[in-house]
């Protein structure tokens, strides 16, 4: 569906974007991490033609991104607002012809989401009439009125109350379902486990890993168990304890195994204490993945 | 081109359906058509009050008998009581005045003093200050043995009739000051729109930036396209407020025109103004009106889209109303400079050296060739000139298109003119 292939963009002489690859696949829900200033909005504003890169190309259905993709494109950016001054109504309209959408399927797609998230009513009240709540649910129908095959959301839930990012997280996954691709940027790991397929960190301009979120964490497995006992029982000297701590009852400790320490030895020891109600092995969140690539303190392992 | 139409439709229809504008486009006309049938209405009842003055007159070396001296409704007469008494009759009835002459020579009234009730207007006493000197001018006349007709026999009469050699070699009429009025009005009108409406592109561009709406609207539009769509748009507006003026306010006045020339309201004060009005109407008539519009337009249109593709650049570029300041003063100036440069040709060589060059510079020309168009300005200058803002005006837009794609995603610090240039030269 669309392929980055080695992208580059600079201002002035600062790369913000360090040869960029990406390959997202029909339909997924793929998520765009990094911390603030790595480069992710100078990848999406390239990815939703507002800009173009330096070097390198971006293919959509294997064909060059150009302004002729614009109609099958949705793009909500971080920085986002709506005319104070015009109807709820006439806004979505504009946005949808600007998409190259005629007027009355436009005028037909405007009121079937407006119906779908309950704002009907407020179809001919003027933007700066609105709560910031319905604000934000008037924006996310004007990225996707068009039925874009791609969507872009840069930082979709900064803004939203509780309520409406669920809102915005069920809409995400209805379009899934619906065969758009969407490709999403955050700093929220919850909402990366909950909705991506995929996922890529960006890190001072550089991709530094991708992959699905379940490859990524046992990439990162680093030789840690969880073993949890019945009761509080001292482990020999030479196990390394991560962690421990105590449930009603349950006693759980994460163990890391040294190089020359065998997962069967750890097991056998937690069996032969007749305590023992389970053994897993533990892998990263990706909070921990994320934290582990970005902080500068770490190496990253790529 | 289908985005320019799209976004043009939306500038456009959002500013005429603006509660403001629709009360700015029928009140202007219907407030000069109100003022105009004001100034007619007390031009002809004169607003004055009818009532007799009576002016008790005193001159010690002036033997003029006081009833001599009565017009309209001054009545002389001639000062018996003592002045005093006169005076304070003065502060009972406001329409009795005390004229005193007392200089030996009265061909000089320095010391002349006319004390007035309240009832006396600035004009009732120039009207007295007039006829006095009139009269006492009879009586130098008459003592130094100059007869009435002797003196009108002297008298040069009429005016030289001045025609026009236009360029085809055809006469006409001259109208100077007819020419010159309709000149500062078309320029006033160029630069007043050119202020309001380029400063109207430019909040439209900044609404958009501060808004965060840009980035959206670029995603499914070049910064061009949008930039062209909003000059464009604000461009037909100024045009439809300006044609719906013109069209009102004609319809306005003729109306009033047709109640004034009702039969029952012709009197001797209407016929003489009706004369001067036909002199002016067939003043106008002379006037090269398709010439003349023509130019308007021309520089209307080129004048605002020149200005309005700066003001939009400014708009994209700075973040807040308070940073529009530094770009503004500079921009704005060589217009100001241009009306001022307007007002001084209009009145003195509207063809001359100092017209013709600042109708060659595009900042300045729009202005100084509206003051110039009903001169009969050369065709070969018209072109040229219109030439040159056309290029400008394409440059222009080059340039802030330029800065337009890079200022509106730029946020944070407040631009400065090297930012500005950067952004040129960078995309």
């Amino acid at each position: 569906m669309l392929k980055v292939q080695h992208v580059y963009k600079y201002f002035d002489s600062v790369c913000v974007n360090d040869d960029i690859s990406l390959d997202l696949k029909s339909g997924e829900i793929f998520g765009l991490l990094g911390p603030n200033g790595a480069g992710k909005t100078t990848l999406m504003r390239m990815l939703a033609t507002v800009t173009t890169p330096d070097r390198g190309e971006i293919l959509l259905q294997n064909e060059p991104l150009s302004p002729n993709h614009i109609p099958m494109i949705g793009y909500m950016p971080e920085e986002r607002g709506l005319y104070r001054k015009m109807t709820v109504v006439d806004q979505l309209l504009y946005f949808a012809e600007l998409k190259g959408l005629n007027r009355p399927s436009a005028k037909e797609e405007v009121k079937k989401w407006m119906k779908r998230l309950d704002i009907i009513d407020w179809a001919d009240k003027k933007m700066e009439e609105l709560s910031k709540g319905m604000a934000q649910k008037i924006q996310f129908i004007s990225t996707i009125l068009h039925r874009p095959q791609f969507l872009i959301l840069d930082e979709p839930f900064s803004g939203f109350d509780p309520v409406n990012a669920d809102l915005i997280k069920d809409l995400i996954l209805d379009l899934k379902n619906e065969g758009t691709t969407i490709l999403f940027s955050t700093h929220r790991m919850d909402n990366v486990e909950e909705l991506c397929d995929r996922l890529a960190i960006i890190h001072e301009g550089k991709k530094i890993l991708d992959g699905k979120i379940y490859d990524v964490r046992r990439d990162f497995f680093d030789n840690e168990y969880d073993v949890v006992l019945s009761e509080n029982i001292k482990f020999p000297d030479h196990y390394q304890i991560s962690s421990s701590q105590e449930d009603h009852g349950k006693w759980t400790t994460r163990i890391k195994l040294t190089e020359e320490q065998s997962y069967k030895d750890l097991m056998d020891f937690s069996y032969n204490t007749g305590k023992l109600l389970g053994i897993w092995e533990y892998l990263p969140t990706m909070h921990e993945v994320f934290v582990s690539q970005v902080s500068p303190s770490k190496p990253s392992k790529s | 081109m289908k985005n320019i139409w799209v976004v043009l439709k939306k500038e456009y229809l959002t500013r005429i359906r603006n509660k403001t504008f629709i009360v700015m486009t029928f009140l202007a006309p219907i407030l000069v058509a109100l003022f105009y049938a004001g100034a007619i209405y007390f031009a002809v009842n004169g607003g004055d009050d009818n009532a007799q003055k009576d002016i008790y007159f005193e001159a010690e070396y002036w033997e003029a008998n006081p009833s001599d001296l009565n017009f309209d409704n001054f009545k002389f007469h001639q000062a018996t009581n003592a002045t005093e008494a006169i005076l304070k009759n003065i502060d009972e009835n406001p329409n009795i005045a005390w004229l005193h002459i007392e200089d030996q020579d009265i061909r000089f009234l320095d010391s002349a003093e006319l004390v007035t009730g309240s009832g006396f207007s600035v004009k009732h006493v120039s009207q007295i200050d007039g006829h006095i000197k009139n009269k006492i001018h009879e009586t130098l006349l008459q003592k130094n043995g100059i007869s009435e007709t002797t003196l009108e026999s002297t008298q040069v009469q009429g005016e030289i009739t001045t025609f026009e050699l236009d360029d085809k070699g055809d006469v006409t009429g001259n109208n100077a000051g007819l020419k010159s009025i309709i000149g500062f009005i078309l320029a006033f009108v160029i630069y007043m729109f050119i202020f309001i409406y380029g400063s109207m592109v430019m909040r439209s561009a900044m609404e958009e930036k501060t808004n965060r709406i840009v980035e959206v609207i670029v995603s499914s539009v070049k910064p061009f396209q949008l930039m062209m769509g909003k000059i464009l748009g604000v461009a037909l507006v100024g045009l439809s407020q300006f044609i719906a003026w013109v069209l009102l306010t004609t319809g306005f006045l003729t109306v009033i025109g047709q109640l004034l020339k009702q039969p029952q309201n012709l009197n001797e004060a209407t016929v003489t103004k009706g004369k001067e009005a036909i002199e002016i109407l067939q003043g106008l008539h002379a006037l090269p009106i398709g010439e003349i519009l023509t130019i308007f337009v021309l520089f209307f249109l080129g004048g605002y889209l020149l200005y309005s593709s700066i003001f939009a650049a400014i708009g994209s570029a700075v973040n807040q109303e308070t940073d529009v300041q530094q770009f503004m003063l500079p921009v704005s100036l060589p217009l100001v400079f241009g009306f001022i440069i307007a007002q001084s040709v209009v009145f003195q060589a509207p063809n001359g050296h100092l017209a013709q060059v600042f109708s060659m510079i595009p900042l300045t020309s729009p202005v100084v060739m509206a003051v110039r168009a009903p001169f009969d300005v050369p065709i070969s200058e018209v072109v040229g000139s219109f030439l040159i803002l056309v290029i400008t005006f394409l440059a222009m837009v080059w340039v802030s298109g330029k800065i337009y794609r890079i200022g509106i995603l730029m946020y944070g610090k407040k631009p400065s003119w090297k930012d500005l240039f950067k952004w040129i030269r960078q995309s």
